[in-house]
This record gives structure tokens, sequence and C-alpha cells, in this order.
């Protein structure tokens, strides 16, 4: 066989070992088998100057073809092995997807809260700001300032905790509403969210419950003015369909004084065994009112150059009814069974 | 106020329905909080007359009677026993609905066939009385329909008066208000009575506390049938109204005072000795009232009495002394006004209302004490055929007239925010009784005494308002001239909180009451002075205000455990309440303050120490058992001093903390969090002993308490410049003594003011076999970074600097290895 042969011979058997070989690390010995520094080929062509002069050509050019050609094969025959591993890898790599991610805190805000920013930033938006006050009240802010003195009947249907003399925890927001009126001059525009407390405990009463107030005072203000307020209000937390309806009432600190009662946002007042109405259409939302003339000249506003409204409603009764809770005592006994649903 | 409808027609016509009526009302006056039915609702009840009664065949219990219905006999099977042949009996047809639903139908009862049914005075909505058929008299013609004579079935609204409208504590007062809502008219039954009665005048009235009772009348009738009762349409209609039929006379004023609100006594004058004395009750005087009870009077309470004896505790409830019976001939009613707020005083303190007093607390107008007058003694007299006498006797030394008030249009359509017309407004204004003068815009409205809550234009004004109708006015929504926001404060606490959720912790509301051991168990008992206490809590469990979030987070806790819970993160922003010691002589001012406003002192005093009461807005987090279950590629993060601390140092950035004790928590495993030196709050892990207390036992609790005052869970960003060369991260491992604080090796580094330093990390503290005794060995991190490259030297430099430091410092060693 002559020289040229056996490369041609060697060529062959390298491209088809290349062929076999399926992993980076057989390709590797390949190319040691047949490129490597003692490869039948890297000899030949070591020996090539011994040759006689005629066959240098022609066993150098048969060689180095040969080189070039196992060379081109590995490189082709390296990319697509590589691409057989990186797929065969990922495959290996592949994991339940179904399994749960890691498990990042989560905590949540208490329902009531959550309506109470809610109806803030609403108000907010109406230019209003936010005030607040202790929860431990005087005699005089709590009642007497809200055209509530000494002795009024109105008192004894407050069901009022009462602490050292002339001292009582807050029964309402209000004297939030006269802090404020004291501390500035009119146009005033707050709202006074926080907790309250009536003696009272019952499925439907607690003795604390979270209450959230708004007052407006300025030039011109009307019943309009309240009515459409409390409606946007109520658009802005219930639904764009719902509608508001006032119903006259009784409260010292305001007159004329009104409930307010919002369309069922659930049933549209259709669903006479609805759960959210109980059949009614309407949902009792609070009270409201023009600030009335005494509550004024208390604080020392001119009741005939300026006119106010102020509300009230509760957010723990607004997040019942959003959000379907049947129980208002489960607000306040910081059950993590109830806490995390929000 | 409940109002049977049937008595009501007889005052004002309405074309309306229970429910149409309803929600009129609730839209233009009261709330009616409820429609109750009774007696036949539909159908037809005769009046039939027993032609045999006897014995059921086949049923112990039963009776068979056949009843002439005017023509026609039935046979009904009957449980009661008392009819007879020749009773005359009401009959209720089958096919009729009874109150409740039920729809009579005819019926077999053991093999006797039973055509309708004989009606109890219950069943047809009389009075409870449900022993026995309701036997009628001769009067009652067999074969007419019961409802000739009277309802046989009655709704009845239940209506929520408003405190400021007595008025309408009485059916004529509805009837008025009604009458105004539908723009129409309303009548009154008008007294007629023969008075040639005993005179009133044998007995003496003498009122010795005039300021107490602004009016007293009293009026006798004479010669009446001992043990009369009342007719039966009036008792039905007391029935409806929610009172008891007792007798004539006691009904008699039950009715009128239903009728009017004014509530009327009625005593026997043959018991009165002498006659007639309201005055306020002796020091220790007892008084045994119709319920049974003996109750210590007081002076502030007023009494009418006779010359020997109390009587009545005036406007609340009599003794048996000299209360009217079956044996009365001879009556001596009263009819007064109380001072309302005297009243409610007295009920308070005797611990007793009744229909009486919540009608007088309200305040009455004395000037209905005439009608009420006249309508009950003829009543008294028509049932039980006595006689009025001529004369009343009257203290009413300050007739009460009515009063003006004006009313200008245009203020009320500035106040309403809707036209309000002169005319329009005039008639609402006449429909409730009051004088109208239009002229010039204005109304000059002459207000009727018994309207005592209209004084003043804004009174009026809602009157117009609500009968114009609230539907009406049109919704806008005003400008406010400002810019609404939320203060930095503010908008804090909503960063605070909402951080707080999102590092897994659950917000949560608590009472800021709660028992003596929420006080003892933080171990403040002893030297943190005495909580608030609440004067009348609910429960001795509910009496102490908070001086800490902590105890209401740990009690929460406790009871997540108890539903299963293996633990979990709380957190609560709320209102804490510290006593505040007044100094001598403060009480004056502090009373002033409380009640009516007043500072009285120099600007420099607090209201807080006017208050006594120290009230501080905070945030606490609670930390229990295992915080976050162990997930498949995670392990369990139980609750621990490190835990707690995290999320201090995220709400309040830059904090320092220092070793702390307090009672409740662990003394080894507790900080206090200062914030330039100032105190904010602490961070630790609560004391086994407490924890115990709560019910946690065997959990571990770590729990912070901060001032919401030093949070600032998002502070102001400032930058800081860098430079883009690459920084050179080193490690460096200590061995110190176990008892060096790490903090401070911390500080001490920082204090060398090293000006490549960039960052600092604890990444490892680890004592155990590696290290002596006794020692611990510190693992550091610096990142090193610089304006240019850093060379080896310049970074080795640095960190033998800080070696030598934390040597001199510390009596580091550097650990090799
Ligand atoms: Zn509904």
């Amino acid at each position: 066989m002559s020289v040229v042969e056996r490369i041609e011979k060697l060529k062959s058997e390298a491209l088809s070992a290349l062929e076999e070989a399926g992993t980076t690390k057989d390709l590797e010995s390949v190319r040691v088998r047949y490129l490597g520094r003692s490869a039948d080929l890297t000899e030949i062509k070591k020996s090539i100057r011994d040759l006689p002069a005629d066959d240098r050509k022609a066993v150098g050019g048969a060689s180095n073809r040969a080189t070039k050609a196992i060379e081109a094969a590995l490189t082709e025959r390296l990319a697509e092995v590589a691409i057989a591993e990186r797929e065969e890898k990922l495959r290996a790599e592949a994991v339940d997807v179904t399994l749960p991610g890691v498990p990042y805190p989560k905590g949540s805000l208490h329902p009531s809260l959550r309506i109470i920013d809610e109806v803030v930033d609403f108000f907010v938006g109406l230019g209003y700001r936010v005030a607040e006050g202790p929860e431990v009240e005087t005699d005089y802010y709590n009642f007497t300032a809200l055209n509530i003195p000494p002795g009024h009947p109105a008192r004894g249907m407050q069901d009022t905790f009462f602490l050292d003399d002339g001292l009582v925890l807050r029964t309402h927001t209000s004297p939030v509403q006269i802090r404020t009126m004291l501390g500035e001059e009119p146009p005033v525009y707050v709202v006074c969210p926080g907790r309250t407390y009536r003696r009272d405990s019952d499925p439907t009463h607690t003795p604390m419950f979270n209450q959230i107030e708004g007052l407006a005072v300025d030039r011109g203000l009307t019943l309009g003015h309240l009515k459409g307020t409390l409606a946007a209000m109520a658009r802005y937390v219930f639904g764009e369909d719902v509608r508001l309806r006032l119903r006259p009432s009784y409260f010292q600190f305001t007159e004329p004084s009104v409930e307010m009662d919002v369309s069922c946002f659930v049933c549209g007042g259709s669903d006479p065994n609805c759960k959210v109405c109980k059949g009614a259409g309407w949902i009792e939302m609070g009270g409201a009112g023009m600030v009335d003339p005494a509550v004024l000249s208390e604080v020392g506003y001119d009741h005939e150059e300026y006119t106010g409204f102020a509300f009230g409603f509760g957010p723990d009764r607004m997040a019942m009814v959003r959000y379907g809770i049947p129980d208002l005592r489960l607000f306040f006994e910081g059950d993590l069974r109830f806490l995390q649903q929000f | 106020m409940r109002v049977p409808l049937s008595w009501l027609r007889e005052y004002v016509d309405f074309d309306l329905s229970a429910d149409e009526l309803a929600d009129l009302f609730s839209l233009r006056s009261q709330e009616v909080d409820g429609i109750e039915r009774f007696g036949v609702l539909e159908g037809e009840v005769v009046v039939g007359e027993v032609v045999e009664f006897g014995p059921h065949p086949n049923a112990d219990r039963l009776n068979v009677a056949k009843v002439d219905l005017g023509g026609q006999v039935v046979q009904i099977v009957a449980g009661a026993p008392n009819p007879y042949p020749g009773a005359r009996i009401p009959v209720v047809r089958p096919g009729s609905v009874l109150a409740g639903g039920r729809k009579l139908k005819k019926a077999k009862l053991r093999g006797m066939e039973s055509n309708g049914m004989m009606m109890s005075e219950r069943e047809l909505g009389i009075s409870a009385e449900h022993s026995g058929i309701l036997l009628l008299d001769d009067s009652y013609e067999v074969g007419r329909p019961l409802s000739d004579y009277f309802p046989v079935g009655e709704t009845v609204l239940e209506l929520d008066i408003n405190p400021n409208r007595p008025d309408l504590w009485g059916m004529i007062g509805v009837a008025r208000e009604l009458a105004a809502i539908l723009a129409t008219q309303f009548r009154v039954p008008e007294p007629s009575f023969e008075p040639a009665g005993e005179p009133t005048g044998v007995y003496a009235l003498r009122v010795e506390a005039p300021n107490l009772c602004p009016r007293y009348d009293l009026r006798r009738v004479s010669g009446g049938r001992p043990g009369a009762k009342a007719p039966l349409e009036m008792r039905r209609r007391i029935h409806a109204a929610g009172m008891r039929p007792v007798n004539a006379i006691v009904d008699a004023t039950n009715y009128v005072m239903l009728e009017t609100g004014q509530p009327i006594h009625a005593f026997d004058a043959e018991k009165v000795r002498g006659g007639i004395v309201v005055r306020r009750a002796h020091p220790g005087e007892k008084m045994t009232m119709l319920d049974g009870h003996t109750r210590s009077l007081d002076e502030e309470m007023l009494v009418i009495a006779d010359e020997e004896r109390g009587l009545v505790v005036a406007g609340v409830m009599g003794a048996e002394t000299a209360e009217v019976g079956d044996e009365t001939t001879d009556v001596l009613v009263e009819v007064a006004t109380f001072v309302g707020r005297n009243i409610m005083e007295t009920s308070q303190r005797l611990a007793l209302r009744t229909d009486a007093s919540g009608r007088f607390e309200r305040g009455l107008d004395p000037n209905m004490v005439d009608f009420a007058m006249n309508r009950v003694t003829d009543l008294i007299a028509e049932a039980t055929g006595g006689q009025p006498a001529p004369d009343t006797l009257s203290h009413y030394p300050e007739p009460v007239g009515p009063w003006q008030v004006p009313l200008r249009l245009s203020r009320a359509e500035r106040l309403l925010g809707m036209p309000v017309g002169e005319a329009d407004a005039s008639e609402r204004l006449r429909g409730l009784g009051c004088g109208v003068e239009p002229g010039d815009g204005k109304l000059s409205v002459t207000v009727p005494t018994f309207r005592r809550d209209l004084t003043r234009e804004a009174d009026l004004i809602e009157e117009v308002g609500r009968l114009i109708g609230l539907e009406n006015v049109p919704e806008s929504l005003p400008r406010a001239p400002q810019a609404g926001g939320l203060t930095p404060e503010q908008r804090k606490l909503r960063t605070l909180r909402r951080l707080l959720a999102d590092l897994g912790l659950h917000e949560a509301v608590t009472y800021p009451f709660g028992p003596d051991r929420w006080t003892r168990a933080l171990g403040l008992g002893e030297d943190g002075g005495v909580p608030l206490a609440l004067r009348n809590p609910l429960s001795a469990e509910a009496s102490n205000l908070r001086r800490s979030l902590m105890p209401g987070l740990l009690d929460a806790a406790a009871r997540n455990r108890s539903f299963g819970a293996r633990g979990g993160a709380l957190f609560e922003v709320g209102h804490v309440f510290e006593p505040r010691h007044q100094p001598e002589g403060m009480r004056e001012y502090a009373l002033r303050y409380r009640m009516r406003g007043e500072v009285g002192l120099d600007a420099e005093v607090l209201p807080e120490l006017l208050m006594g009461v120290g009230e501080t807005n905070k945030v606490a987090g609670l930390l229990a058992g295992t915080v976050r279950a162990a997930g498949w590629n995670v392990p369990p993060k139980p609750a621990g001093f490190f835990e707690a601390k995290g999320i201090v140092e995220r709400l309040v950035p830059g904090a320092t903390f220092e070793p702390r004790r307090e009672p409740f928590l662990h003394p080894g495993r507790a900080a206090a969090v200062l914030v330039d030196g100032e105190e904010a709050g602490w961070v630790g892990e609560v004391h086994p002993e407490t924890a115990d207390g709560f019910g946690l036992d065997g959990w571990p609790v770590a729990a912070f308490e901060l001032d919401l005052a030093f949070a600032d869970p998002d502070p102001e960003p400032r930058f800081r410049p860098f430079v883009n060369v690459p920084s050179v991260s080193m490690d460096l491992a200590v061995v110190v003594d176990g008892d060096v604080r790490v903090g401070e090796m911390l500080v001490e580094i920082s204090s060398l003011g090293s000006p490549i330093l960039a960052e600092t990390r604890v990444f490892d503290v680890y004592e155990g076999s590696q290290v002596p005794e006794g020692k611990k060995s510190v693992a550091l991190n610096f990142t090193f970074q610089a304006e240019e490259t850093l060379t080896d030297e310049a970074v080795k430099g640095e960190l033998d600097r800080i070696s030598a430091r934390l040597r001199d410092a510390f009596g580091a060693e550097v650990r090799r290895g």
C-alpha cells in the first residue's frame, strides 16, 4: 500500500470515527488519534522530508488535504454534538413547574382600614385633608360643643364609656371636627377617620368600631353639595351604578339632619332574598346634615356667612357589605383566619 | 311608637298600602322599623250563636259545636270549653288567612268535620287572652260580619321616633304628621260630657316643687260602676299599640296617652287622704311600687303624695297605695307636665323606665293637658258610667304660648340647595300646625307649643325641606379652595402599614381595654403606676386602658393558637394611654377644661395635663411560634429576636440598639431602639413567663413596639456619587472574647474613617470547637472602593489598620486559614 493510499485510508477511518463519536469527549479522542502528536498522519507528515523528492509532493498534498478534511469534519461534529449535549443537559434540568414558588411573605391590611384608606383617598382628591384627634376625649368636645349639653337626652342614647370626671372614650369622631374648627378659620374641608367607642355588645354592635366623618364649612355650601359629595363617594366605593337617597333624621349637631342610604350594589333592589340589603334594596350608610348654627357659633364661625355640612359612616359596616363579612365581631379578634383574607 | 293603621284612619284618610305608607313616612319623617300584622288578615269573621255544644265523641280534649251563622248552621270542632248554647261567638270561615299567613281549611278532626274556627281574643288581635273563646254580648247580631263592629285584622307600623319629636309619641301627632306629608286634613275627637259629678275641690292641690312641675291638673270623676271594663275596641287598640288592657279607668288613661303622648295618672279618690301634694321626696323616703320593688328615693326626685304618704314617683311609676282597682268608683285624674331632664335622671337612678317616663323625659307641651284631661275624663265617664266634676284644680303659673320664628326663603334655598316657593313653604308649615304670615321674601312663623323643637330658622328649613322631599335636592359637588392631601406623617403611616403587610405581618385592630392581667403580665403593676380605668366597663375583663399594644396582640396570638395556628405575625397601629399626674391644685382647672373647654391657665399648660392622660400613637408587631411554615424548598422560620429586629431596622433605618431589661422581655434578648440617642421603643423576645401567662407557653415569641413618631419606613433618598472603578472585596475573621458586642466592633471600624471602606458586612459569628472556650470568631466582609483602581498594598494596608484597631479595642486576634 502506498503512502498516499495509507493517507486516504486514515482519512476515511477518521471521518467515520468522527461520524460515530457522539460526545465532545469521544470527538476529542478521535482528534488525538488522527491528528494528535503521535497520530499516524502526523508521523507521515514528519517523514515527508525523508521521502524521495518525487513522492514528497504527492504525499504532502494528500496529507494536507486529509488533515483539512478531518479538521473540517471535526469542527462540524463538535458543533453538532455541542447542540445535542446542551439539549440533553437542559432536558435533565427540567423541574416540576407545578411545585410552589419560593414563599415570599404575604401579610394583610385590616379590612376596615382598607376602606378608610379608600374613602380618604377619595376625599383627598376632592381637596379634603385628614384630621385626627385623641380617643380619650373631654365631655366638652364629645358632647357640649356639639350642641349636646349636660342632661340632654341625646347623651343617654350614646352608651358612653366614662373615665375620670369629665373624660370619656369618644363616642364618635365628631370632636375632631370641633378641634379642627377651633384651630382653623374657614374654609375647612376635612375627613376624620378613627376608632370610636360605645358601651354596647351584641352580634351587630361591638364596644369599639371605626368611624369616618367629614366636615366642610365654606361660603355657600348647601344640602345639595352634601348630597352630591356623598353620592360621588358611594359610587367611588361601591361602583358607578349605585344611587344615594337621603331620609330625614335627627342629630344634635346638624340641622337639617339626614340618614343616607345607598342602593344595593349587589341586587339593585331586585332580589327579595338578597343577603346584602336583606331585600330592602337600600343599605344604610350613616348620618349627615348641615352643621347646626349652634355648633358654628360655638367655634366662633359666623353662621350667616358660612354654612357647612358634616357626615359620618361606619367603615366596618362598609367592609361588611363590600367583602361579604357576616359578623362585626370578627373585625376585632385578631384572628388570622379572618385577617389573612384581606 | 306602634301605630295601628285602623286607629290612624280614625284621624286621617289615606289611600296607601302599609308598605307604601312605611316608605313614605321613612322618606318624609321618621324611620319605620317594621310592619306587624295580626288578627285575621284576609277572609271573613262572622258573629255566630252556639246552638249545641258538647264533648267530641272520639277525643277527650275536644268539643263539638253546632253554630248558627245566621240562617246556616255549621259544625265546628273546638278545644276551648267555655262556649255554651246561646253564646254569641266570632267564627272565622274556611279560606281565611290568619296572622302568620296560615290559611284556614275545612278539616276533619278525629272523624268530625269542622267548618271554621271559633276565635279567642288573641286570635283576633284584641289581647293576649287565649284561654277561651271570646264571648260577645247580645248587641252583636248573629250572621253579621264582625268587622262591622271592630277590625278583625290589624297592621301596625313601628315608628322609630327621633328624640326631638315627643309630639309623635301620640296617635294624633302621627296623624297630623301624615296629613302634613299628604297635604291633607286630619281630625281629632271632640270630648263632650256632662260635668255633673262630685266636685274636685274638696281635695286640696299643693305644688311644693314648682320648678320641677310646670303644670299639674286634677279632675275628679265620681259615681262610676266598680269593675267596669273598657270597650272592646279600646282594649283592642291598646293591645295593638303594645300595652296591656287592665280596667276601664287605667285603660282610658293609657288610651289617651297613646292618643296624645301625654301620660296620665288616676288615683282612687277614696284612698287619697286630704289632697294631692307635689313635692320632692323626703330624705330616706321609700316607696313600694306597682312592680313590687321597694325603692329608696332622694330629694332630687319628684313625688306625688297625699297629705300623709307618697303615692307616685312623678312621671315614672306609682305605689299600690292609691291605685285604682276593681272596687274604685271615684277617681282623681292627674294630667301634668314635669321637667323632662328631672324625670330622665330619676328614671336612670331608679333604673326604671316606663311608657310614661319615656314620654315625660323628652319634655311635653303643657298645653296638651287641657285636651288630654277632657278626653280622658270623658272616656272614663263613658266606660264606668261616672260623671266628671265641674271643676278642675290646676297649677299652671306660667302659661306657655306659641312663639314666632322668622324664615327667610332665600336662606332656605341657600341651605337646601333647591328652590323653595313662598306658597309651598307656607302650606307645608301650616300643615304642621304653624301659623304663617308671608311677606317680603320672608315668612313670619308662629310655632305651636307642641313643637318645642322648632325654635330657629334652621329648624323650620329642615321641616320645609323634608316635606318637599329630599329626593328633590339636586346633587352637586363643592369646589374646595384648597389642595387636599395627606400630611407627611399620614403618608409615612400608609407606607409603614403597607411595608409591614409586605413583610408578612397581618394588620390587627384590637380592643384598647382589657383585664388587670394585661398590666400584671407586662410587669407594669408594681412600679408602673395604675392604668387608666373605665368607670363603667362592659366587664371587669375590659376595664383598663392599654399602655401597650402588646397584650392585645398576645391575646390574639393565643386565640390563633387555640384554633390550631402554629404561629403567625401580627401588627397593630393604635393609641396607648398613660396616666399623667396632675400637680396639686390643677383639678379645678382640669374640670373646667373637660366640661367647658376652657384652658383657664396660661398657655404653657398642656391640654395633656388637664386631661390627665398621655395618648400616643404606636406601632407594634408580634411574631409567635413558627412565623413561616417550611416549604419544600425553604426551612421553617421561627419567631426570634433577629426576625423582629430585622423588621425594626426596616421601620427605623439608622436606629441603634442597646441591651435593655423589661420585666416582660427575655433578659438577654431585648434591646432599646434608639434614634439619635432618643428612645423610640423596644424589640425583644417575650419573657417565657409572660408568654406562659398569655397561653403561649413553649412558643418562641418576639415583638417590638415603637413610637410612631420615630418610624421612617421610606426615608427621603439622597444621591451619593460613585465611580466606575471596580471595588475590591476582602474577608477578615477575628477571634474575640465571647461577650464582645459585634455592634461595638462595627462602630469602632467606622470610627477609623477609612477613605476607601465602602461597606462592612457581618457574615459569620461562630462559637465552638474551632475557637477557644469563651471566645468567638467574627467574620467580616469589607468592600473597598476608591476613585482609582486599588493596589493590593493599599487594600492590605487598610485591612491591617482595621485588624490593629480591633486588636487594640477588643483584643481581637486575626484568624488565619
Ligand atoms: Zn340587595
